[in-house]
């Protein structure tokens, strides 16, 4: 089954938020970068129920194993962040974490990893910028597409 | 219909399982930034309501006071209309702050009118449509969501016609207006929580950066905008130092000033 298929299948409230990406990604965007940003709002969908507004932007990208990229953020002390990163590569381990500007781990520890998904949970100490890290850390593809997004309350 | 629904809230149960189940991130507790080299550029600029709801958590804020809802004159330039509809959609989300319906669905009207304008009304046609289904109703969340989906389609119809730099107008004028509101609030009643939100350097040379590289918009304002942050810099770059309530009153000038030139003809 397609992935996009298999993330239809498996939510109800997320499908709005699908059905409203902008069409132009759909016509402009490779279609594994779709499937990929679904997987991340999947893995939003829980948190949105519990009141975290999910940012309509997001980043995409694509890495090999054992690769990773950084994504810098400006978060304001006083919210509190959830990220979700997801691949719409079977078998894929990614992981999402977040380091403030000094470079120390600043993510709280339930922040988590499984299957298509990964996410990192923060509520940030200061106002500034962070930097999101996100890793493929094993996958049966030479490249493996992902999706970033995050929600805030 | 029953069962398909009933399937599918269990499959998103079990998504919400993982989070449970999920193995614990095991990661380095500290990593060199300088070393990594492959940074994505794209940056994704905070939505106003991202430092109202902050805000918001320090003290209570009066919202309607900062409500604006005055028609803005017409204007032909493009670049012009880009700041001023980035202005009205951080308008859009003072207006839900303060709760104000009426405001939010003339708001929701002017969005589109400044949309068609440069080009972009149809794929905003739906979102103005929801803007004004969700205040009629009173759901501030969905009319949040929307003003999300506004903006992000805004900028996602230029991109695709390659007005890149018309789509980060928007948010640079969106920037500008929930600055100005920022330090509005903080200055009325200072505190360092408070005046600690403006602590956003990166953004600021982002915008700069992305300002330099417009010299085919040769217009007076987007000349004051370049001045204007280059003044607000070394105010709220200042390390690990607090901002004085006398930064952030200077600040609050200069996005005033900012936003008045941003609505009025020239």
């Amino acid at each position: 089954m397609n992935p996009f298929a298999k993330v239809l299948l498996c939510t109800t409230s997320l499908l709005p938020a699908i059905v409203v990406l902008p069409s132009a990604i759909f016509a402009q965007v490779d279609p594994t970068t779709v499937y990929a940003r679904a997987f991340a709002l999947l893995a939003a969908e829980p948190y949105v129920k519990q009141g975290f507004h999910m940012r309509e932007d997001y980043w995409t990208g694509d890495l090999a194993s054992g690769e990773r990229k950084a994504v810098r953020q400006q978060l304001f002390k006083g919210n509190e962040y959830w990220f979700w990163l997801g691949t719409e590569v079977d078998h894929a381990k990614v992981s999402v974490h977040i380091y403030n500007s000094d470079g120390k781990l600043a993510e709280q520890p339930d922040s988590w990893e499984k299957d298509h998904f990964a996410a990192a949970h923060i509520i940030p100490k200061t106002t500034g910028s962070y930097f999101i890290i996100v890793s493929v850390e094993e996958s049966p593809e030479a490249r493996t597409h992902w999706a970033l997004g995050y929600g805030f309350r | 219909m029953v069962l398909f629904s009933k399937r599918l809230n269990s499959m998103v149960a079990a998504v919400f399982g993982l989070a449970l189940c999920a193995h614990g991130a095991q990661a380095p507790r500290h990593v060199n930034i300088n070393r990594l080299s492959t940074t994505v550029e794209d940056v994704v600029v905070p939505l106003p309501n991202e430092i109202f709801g902050a805000l918001n958590k320090l003290s209570a804020v009066n919202w309607k006071e900062h409500v604006r809802s005055d028609e803005e004159p017409n204007f032909t330039e493009r670049p012009r209309i880009a700041l001023l509809l980035g202005t009205v959609i951080a308008d859009g989300f003072i207006a839900v702050q303060a709760e104000d319906a009426p405001a939010v669905k003339g708001i929701g009207q002017r969005v589109l009118a400044l949309a068609k304008g440069i080009g972009v009304g149809n794929s905003i046609t739906p979102h103005a449509k929801a803007i004004i289904d969700a205040a009629d109703k009173r759901n501030w969340a969905n009319v949040r969501q929307e003003l999300d989906r506004t903006q992000n389609s805004v900028q996602q119809a230029m991109n695709e016609v390659h007005d890149e730099k018309l789509s980060q107008l928007v948010s640079l004028g969106g920037w500008l207006r929930g600055t100005e509101v920022l330090t509005s609030v903080v200055k009325q009643h200072f505190s360092n929580d408070g005046a600690e939100l403006l602590h956003q350097p990166d953004l600021l040379t982002y915008f700069q950066t992305r300002l330099q590289a417009m010299s085919e918009f040769n217009l007076p304002i987007v000349h004051q905008i370049q001045d204007a942050l280059v003044e607000v810099k070394p105010l709220i770059n200042i390390g690990n130092a607090r901002i004085s309530a006398e930064s952030v009153k200077k600040v609050n000038e200069i996005t005033t000033r900012l936003g008045n030139d941003i609505i009025k003809k020239d």
